[in-house]
């Protein structure tokens, strides 16, 4: 268990920059996530934390210490690879026991510790194979035990589920999450999975383009989004987003070519903080999750939005409804008692304290 | 095309080939256990069963090799090829794992231009570096004597097994490396933990055919080995002289020189189980 902290991250290789200057502290048995599509330098950041790739410049320290130039076998972690990494010549339990075997641990340690790893895992059954002789996801759940027999100060676990199937991916979800909180211990966890990180993170680092967008609590990303990226990169279904003018003229007014929408106070208050001398119009781009649009086939408030369904794409008890208005297209989330086929006409209120403001320029929140 | 006869063909084929190969050398082995004057016994065309008398049914003698290893020099032709053969591979193959190591792992600046260079050394036909060769020898006070045969089958397989175990060490996914410095080794136990048994069998054949190209040479060690380091191969070619071919020990030579080749492959087959790297990565 430690602390880890990044400061001023950069990395190259070559021409390409794949971390962009990171700062980062990860607390002591905190679970990280970092978050972020493809090539966003996940991995890299978390390959410079377990000593696999050189740094750029900046530094990292683990529990206090700079370990820039210590090797990642003197670090004290384990780690998860995307891509397994088990010893293609040792059977499931000599992959298990190799790390407990450097340390010289008693044979009857060694066996209590994989056998329980083993139970979590539900791989007891497996001991005696090899890894050719696996599927993809019991190689997954071995590689994620050959970690998890230790005891090391940081666990790095790049996408360690993300090749499971759905039912079992959602299983080892609740299982990491559980194992965590049990051994007490610092994660650092690498996905691309909005709802992995969701559901397991203490914090979140979203990183795109290998810089850092936002680091908060999963509860704060996804309530306040500190841009445009992190509000769409979080949620399923994503947010929508809508291209607005923001005036003040006579009170403080979206408009928009098929609707026009009066800020609530709460959030007129908030985008005053965000910019105080503004005045007169702006363009942002007004942000609604898909839940937050309410959705009926009646005209009942004057400020609802018309619109015709597009599809509608059922999904067991939730049904998400494609609206079009005007040029815009919706997804909305509403549940399955809605009938409405495509065509039909609709209404759409957005829930007023529910909505969100970019700059369309810089795609900043303006909340 | 129906299976059984598809069988059929397959198993005629692979006899025939068998036939083809293994019989010159039953020839070989047959005529080095047969006393002089019956070797050129041959039965008349036609007369199969004469044949299969010649090749399995004859009266074993030993004077052969009597000649050759106890009245003859070839005890020490053999020592000589042994030790030239074994102190080369010796050499040629630990080196060579540690200069693939660093040319497959190593950042080095210039790697590609030295790895080129380094095969570029095989690329030649030894006889084209002979007289360079035997200039330098001579310099170095090493020419007929066994070190310098050894020097200069080292000179050969080095840059060779360089080669064919750079080829394997790429093969193997650095990630594997990776676990293993995470799980707490540092580069040299994960190479010998991890790297080395997953390229045994590329080691495994960097052995046999290195030990088989100084085993089976001819030219260095006739120019370089000289009188002081005479090799089987060489010590055969001297019992063809002016006044007279000595068939049975060529024959008996040509046995002992494949009996040890043969042992080294069966020996080393053992270890060569691939496929062992299949499966552990994702992908
Ligand atoms: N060894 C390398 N050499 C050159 N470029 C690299 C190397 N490793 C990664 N990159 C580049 O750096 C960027 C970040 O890569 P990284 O592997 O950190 O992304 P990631 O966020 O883990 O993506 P993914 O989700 O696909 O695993 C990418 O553009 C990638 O192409
Ligand atoms: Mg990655």
């Amino acid at each position: 268990m430690a602390k880890v902290t990044i400061k001023n991250l950069y990395k190259r290789y070559g021409k390409v920059e794949a971390v962009k200057g990171i700062n980062l502290e990860c607390e002591d048995k905190e679970f990280l996530c970092l978050l972020g599509p493809s090539g966003c330098g996940k991995s890299s950041t978390l390959r410079m934390i377990a000593g696999l790739e050189d740094i750029t410049s900046g530094e990292i320290t683990i529990d206090g210490v700079r370990v820039n130039n210590i090797h990642p076998s003197k670090r004290d972690i384990a780690m998860v690879f995307e891509t397994y990494a088990l010893y293609p010549h040792k059977t499931v339990f000599k992959n298990m026991s190799y790390p407990l075997r450097i340390r010289k641990l008693s044979k009857s340690e060694i066996l209590t510790r994989v056998q329980r790893a083993a139970e979590i895992l539900e791989i007891t059954d497996l001991m005696d194979r090899y890894p050719r002789e696996l599927s993809g996801g019991q190689k997954q759940r071995v590689a994620i035990g050959r970690a998890i027999v230790r005891n090391p100060k940081v666990f790095l676990m790049d996408e360690p589920i993300s090749h499971l199937d759905a039912k079992l991916r959602a299983h080892m979800r609740g299982e990491l999450k559980h194992l965590q909180k049990e051994l007490s211990q610092t994660f650092i966890y690498v996905t691309h999975d909005q709802l992995e990180a969701m559901s397991m993170a203490d914090r979140i680092a979203v990183m795109n383009h290998g810089l850092l967008q936002q680091y908060d609590s999963p509860h704060n990303i996804f309530n306040q989004p500190a841009n445009q990226f992190v509000a769409g990169f979080v949620g399923d279904p994503p947010m929508n987003f809508i291209e607005c003018i923001l005036t003040v003229e006579d009170g403080w007014k979206l408009k928009h070519d098929e609707f026009e929408l009066s800020l609530e106070d709460k959030v007129q208050q908030k985008v005053q903080a965000q910019t105080p001398q503004f005045s007169g119009a702006l363009n942002v781009t007004l942000g609604i999750r898909p839940e937050s649009i309410t959705i009926k086939r009646e005209k009942t408030k004057p400020n609802e939005i018309a619109g015709q369904v597009y599809i509608t794409e059922p999904l067991g008890s939730d049904l998400i409804v494609d609206v079009t208005v005007g040029q815009e297209r919706l997804k909305i989330k509403t549940t399955s008692s809605f009938e409405g086929d495509r065509g039909a006409k609709v209404f759409l209120e957005m829930v007023p304290d529910k909505i969100h403001l970019f700059d369309a320029q810089t795609s900043k929140s303006l909340m | 095309m129906d299976p059984r006869l598809a069988k059929t063909l397959k198993i005629i084929a692979v006899t025939l080939f068998l036939l083809w190969t293994v019989i010159p050398i039953i020839f070989l082995v047959a005529s080095s256990f047969k006393a002089t004057g019956d070797i050129f016994d041959l039965p008349p065309v036609g007369d199969w069963v004469g044949m299969l008398k010649l090749l399995f049914f004859f009266k074993a003698s030993f004077t052969q090799f009597r000649n050759m290893f106890i009245e003859g020099p070839f005890f020490t032709y053999l020592g000589n090829s042994l030790l030239a053969t074994g102190l080369s591979v010796l050499i040629s193959v630990p080196l060579g794992l540690l200069a693939a190591y660093a040319l497959s792992r190593g950042r080095i600046p210039g790697k590609k231009h030295f790895y080129f260079w380094v095969i570029s050394t095989r690329m030649a036909p030894p006889v084209a570096v002979m007289v360079p060769l035997y200039v330098l020898w001579r310099s170095f006070h090493i020419l007929q004597t066994l070190p310098g045969l050894v020097l200069a089958y080292t000179t050969f397989n080095l840059p060779f097994s360089i080669w064919l175990l750079r080829g394997f060490m790429d093969s193997i996914p650095k990630e594997l490396e990776e676990a293993a410095y995470v799980d707490g080794r540092g580069r040299f136990r994960a190479f010998t933990d991890i790297v080395f048994p997953l390229i045994a069998p590329g080691v495994g054949a960097t052995v046999i055919l290195c030990s088989l190209m100084a085993w089976n040479d001819y030219l260095f060690a006739l120019i370089l080995g000289g009188r002081a380091a005479k090799t089987i191969p060489v010590g055969i070619s001297e019992l063809e002289s002016a006044t007279s071919i000595l068939w049975g020990q060529i024959m008996a030579g040509g046995t002992v020189l494949i009996i040890p080749m043969i042992i080294l492959g069966l020996v080393i087959k053992k270890f060569l189980v691939t496929g062992l790297t299949m499966g552990a990565m994702r992908g």
